[in-house]
């Protein structure tokens, strides 16, 4: 669905025209049907790469595909949706006619349109705010526009940037849940995400992308496997040197009125810290222990890039 | 999907886009007032009332018309790169140069519709005052109309690589030398500078003759304006504009849009 190959980006920025490496050498393969997150802190090369994929930037050196064609050819983008980041839309337009002229630019015959805005403004919950001129929604309604004009096509592919950035609680989980149904129905989403809590539940594949380069790409089951890396033990009831002894072996020791809180970076010497709790009389309120996450992948990665 | 269909779609949004900016409305009021004020000017003059109704009218349809073909033509181009709003746009299998016509088309309908309302308060001034309507008239509106789509090429142009405000001052610039092409051309010819002779006159053949266009003086005093003037005038816009149009998407086409 979209594939990338030694994909570079360098842009010059500034009075003094300075070059700037913003992507250098991304090899990347979405296979249809999957969600795909692209992972990465501000800065790392994401909404570039994005940008190379729907024909908004021309790649320095490499190649990029996206349906099987070139992304210079305007044809790779007829089954593609695209979301950019920020809500960014023609605010003199209301809902219905900014649908409509999307609609219209992909050439979807009128009565189609007419039938299918909507059902896409009932899905994105716009139903009754198709009438308002955008520049009067709020942010949340805007990004829902946004979903909804990526939609229009009924797209095999939809690429998302940044698409919970900036939203509430609420926005963020119907986002997650649109994503999940766009699945679903057998679209495939690539997104790209610096809330890594979001990836995480939703993803099927990730990339993480730091400083330009991929550092870690795979199905997240594989990446994060089910090793633990860690356990936090909650112990109450126990004495002062006990306390003293486990907080030398912990990462982190926390005093919570009754509660010591300790969380361990290996799994043999929180088990060991349970055995002495226990052995000493203690009470274990709890026992947690920590798989590896997106975040740990993420700061591994940005350890090794720091390394010399 | 054809690509005659996929213009048509931007220019109408880009109509629709002009029609609710309210700078509009403020430059067709000026240039309603200012048309309106010809009959003013007609009583604190002694006689040639007709020639004051004419000059004024279409001045003021030519200099309005190419405020809003200079400012609200590049503040359409760069609010769709400023605002972002030419990425989802882009991102569908449109082609670059489609939406640089798309615009360029929808810009043209937009001046129609303010040439042909500033020409129908110019016409009340004439029908209200009894003044003499001639033919020369007309041609005169159809040259400063061929001028103002090719005052929007121009502007296109700068606006395909540059900020607003360098595309505001290239465009007026230009449209001031085009104006004055032929008194530079005989500048020139006058001087004993190396080479400025040369320059002005490559200049003269080169840039833009608005001259060429312009019948207002013609039509204002009664002179006959022949059909094939206006025809070679008219030919002469388009073809320019046809090259600059090329120009803008050569350039756009490799534009990064970041």
């Amino acid at each position: 669905m979209i594939r990338t190959s030694g994909l570079r980006k360098t842009y010059r920025t500034g009075f003094w025209m300075r070059a700037v490496e913003a992507v250098k050498g991304v090899d990347l393969e979405v296979k249809p049907g999957e969600i795909f997150g692209f992972i990465g802190p501000n800065g790392a090369g994401k909404t570039t790469t994005i940008k190379i994929l729907t024909g908004l930037m021309l790649p320095t050196a490499g190649e990029a595909w996206v349906h099987g064609l070139p992304v210079g050819d305007p044809q790779s983008r007829a089954r593609l949706g695209f979301l950019p980041e920020g809500t960014f839309f023609h605010d003199y337009l209301t809902g219905r006619e900014f649908l409509d002229f999307h609609g219209a630019l992909l050439g979807i015959p009128k009565a189609l349109r007419r039938a299918r805005i909507p059902e896409l403004l009932v899905r994105v919950g716009l139903a009754g705010a198709e009438d308002r001129q955008i520049r009067r929604y709020s942010k949340g309604m805007r990004q829902r526009a946004g979903l909804a004009q990526t939609l229009i096509g009924d797209p095999d592919l939809v690429i998302l940037d940044e698409p919970m950035s900036g939203l509430d609680p609420l926005g963020r989980k119907d986002v997650r849940d649109l994503i999940l149904a766009l699945r679903d129905e057998g679209k495939t989403v690539f997104f790209s995400s610096h809330i890594l809590e979001d990836a995480e539940v939703i993803c099927d594949q990730v990339a993480i992308i730091l400083n330009g380069r991929i550092s870690k790409q795979g199905y997240l089951d594989e990446l994060l496997s089910q090793e633990r890396v860690g356990a936090e033990l909650v112990a109450e009831s126990i004495s002062e040197e006990l306390y003293h002894e486990l907080e030398h072996t912990a990462q982190r020791a926390i005093v919570q009125g009754t509660r010591f809180l300790f969380e361990f970076g290996d799994e043999a010497g929180a088990e060991k810290a349970l055995d002495r709790v226990r052995a000493c009389g203690g009470r274990v309120r709890s026992f947690v222990p920590r798989r590896r996450s997106l975040e740990d992948l993420l700061l591994e990665g940005i350890r090794q890039e720091s390394k010399p | 999907m054809r690509s005659l269909e996929r213009i048509w779609v931007l220019a109408f949004n880009t109509y629709r886009e002009a029609v609710r900016d309210k700078l509009l409305y403020n430059l067709l009021l000026f240039a309603a007032l200012m048309i309106a004020s010809s009959v003013l000017l007609a009583q604190i003059q002694i006689g040639k009332d007709d020639r004051i109704y004419r000059d004024v009218g279409l001045s003021s349809i030519a200099f309005f018309g190419v405020l809003i073909a200079i400012f609200v033509g590049i503040n359409l181009v760069h609010r769709e790169l400023s605002t972002k709003t030419i990425y989802t746009m882009l991102a569908k299998p449109l082609k670059r140069w489609e939406f640089l016509l798309g615009k360029y088309f929808g810009l043209l309908s937009l001046l129609a519709v303010e040439v042909a309302i500033m020409s129908a308060c110019f016409l009340g001034v004439l029908v209200w005052t009894g003044a003499d309507f001639e033919l020369g008239l007309v041609w005169a509106i159809v040259g400063i109309y061929c001028e103002l789509a090719l005052v929007t090429a121009i502007a296109m142009f700068f606006s395909s690589f540059t900020s607003p405000y360098l595309s505001a001052m290239f465009t007026v610039a230009l449209w001031i030398v085009g104006h004055l092409l032929a008194d530079l051309r005989a500048f020139g010819s006058k001087s004993d500078l190396a080479g400025l002779r040369e320059l002005l006159e490559a200049l003269y053949w080169t840039l833009p003759n608005l001259d060429r266009l312009d019948f207002k003086a013609d039509a204002s005093a009664g002179n006959p304006i022949e059909l094939a003037r206006v025809g070679v005038a008219a030919l002469y816009a388009w073809l320019y504009s046809f090259l600059l149009m090329a120009g803008a998407v050569a350039l756009f086409q490799r534009r990064d849009f970041r």
